[in-house]
């Protein structure tokens, strides 16, 4: 079990994704976006999962606009996988289960 | 009181819709539903299997079979999309393509799936990269920026005045607009540069939309492509109001055994809860959203 997913910002994106000691899955969201709302609960359940070995981060790109800016995202959801700072994979939309699954046994 | 307040709204108006105005305007709920016929996958249909009609019948004598027996219980039918769901208060807001709202206690989402993508070179390469499928969730990215929307309903028509708000230039690429006189209207009154009579044969751009390439063998240079085909649809209308969704497909709404969903007052049926794609079912699922709304806006109305 782990922690929950963690509200990432653009003050604390650096240390708690960046320069984190696990790889770290994050969710680029907005609170009016429905498929946004629909991942949600996805990324719940495979931080319920995986949550000891990788963190599960989300960051609201409407509070939040820089760190998305920086990695040039044009589309809610964006869930980015970072490993040692870089970027490893990155999925647009709102996926089945089994694809964000994929991405997140990458940074295994 | 609210004026106009409706014990079942629908959106979608299949076999499933139509089964479940049946039986809720039959056990004497205030009825309304709204869709297009067309929009159904059962109006270009010809049927075979449905149990107790030996005969093939036409899909769309079916849904207008099924519109006069909604009707003769005093349902009533609204031949617009809903362009935007809202939930407050223990009653669902639903804004229509000309822009009217309308309230009711329960909400039985049953407008099935529909194509969301153009199938285009460059398109599915291009997405997050300036592809979008979601004017409400992206329109921010474009500011100031020249975009296309990609569509000849009224997801394509309402999302492109919605982007004037953000972008520099807005163009609507359409066949022919399929849409309400109010909505054409607006669109004619606004800012937005219709391109007509023409689709979309190419989406340009190495590493982010360059631009559009037309049938017609025009190139508009854009940054980026909205395609917003037909009316909107589960993820948008559905997810906004909080439904859980399949996580395995994150295309279907999930529902128990009495079609609810997990937000009080909204159910599904039909095609939008998953497979088999058949009017058996459809009409299955329908009849027991359309008794268990009618039940729930009856204790409510009462409470």
């Amino acid at each position: 079990m782990g922690q929950g997913v963690l509200d990432v910002d653009d003050n604390n994106f650096e240390s708690e994704v960046l320069k984190a000691d696990k790889p770290a899955l994050v969710d680029f969201w907005a609170p009016w976006c429905g498929p946004c709302k629909a991942i949600a609960p996805v990324m719940k359940e495979l931080e319920e999962a995986y949550g000891d070995s990788i963190i599960f981060a989300r960051c609201n790109v409407d509070n939040s606009p820089n760190t998305p800016t920086q990695y040039s995202i044009r589309a809610i959801p964006t869930l980015i996988l970072f490993q040692d700072g870089k970027v490893v994979d990155q999925i647009v939309g709102a996926v089945p289960k089994s694809h964000l699954e994929v991405l997140v046994k990458k940074a295994l | 009181m609210l004026k106009d307040l409706y014990d079942v709204a629908i959106i979608g108006c299949g076999p499933a819709g139509l089964q479940a105005a049946i039986h809720s305007a039959s056990k004497k709920a205030k009825v309304i539903v709204f869709g297009k016929p067309r929009n159904s996958s059962l109006y270009k249909a010809h049927v075979a299997n449905f149990c107790c009609s030996e005969k093939v019948i036409s899909g769309k004598e079916m849904l207008e079979a099924g519109r006069k027996q909604a009707e003769s219980f005093d349902a009533v039918f609204l031949e617009e999309d809903i362009i935007e769901t809202k939930n407050e208060n223990s009653l669902f807001s639903l804004i229509t393509e000309s822009d009217e709202t309308f309230t009711s206690r329960t909400l039985i989402l049953t407008m099935g799936i529909a194509r969301k993508k153009l199938r285009v070179k460059g398109e599915k390469k291009l997405v997050g990269r300036g592809v979008s499928y979601c004017v409400d969730c992206d329109a921010n990215f474009f500011r100031g920026l020249d975009v296309a929307v990609v569509g000849n309903e009224s997801a394509a028509s309402t999302g492109a005045i919605t982007l004037l708000s953000y972008a520099k230039t807005v163009y609507l690429v359409c066949r022919k607009l399929m849409i309400t006189d109010t909505l054409y209207q607006q669109l004619r009154n606004s800012q937005v540069k219709v391109i007509q009579d023409t689709w979309v044969k190419e989406i340009i751009g190495a590493n982010e939309v360059e631009g559009v390439l037309l049938k017609n063998g025009d190139t508009v240079k854009v940054n980026g492509v909205f395609v917003e085909l037909g009316a909107k649809g589960a993820l948008e209308l559905a997810a906004n109001l909080g439904a859980m969704f399949d996580a395995e497909t994150m295309s279907f709404v999930e529902t128990n055994r009495k079609q609810e969903t997990n937000i009080p007052g909204l159910y599904a049926a039909g095609d939008i809860t998953g497979q088999p794609w058949q009017i058996a079912k459809a009409v299955g699922e329908g009849c027991v959203a359309g008794i268990e709304a009618a039940e729930y806006a009856k204790k409510l109305a009462n409470s």
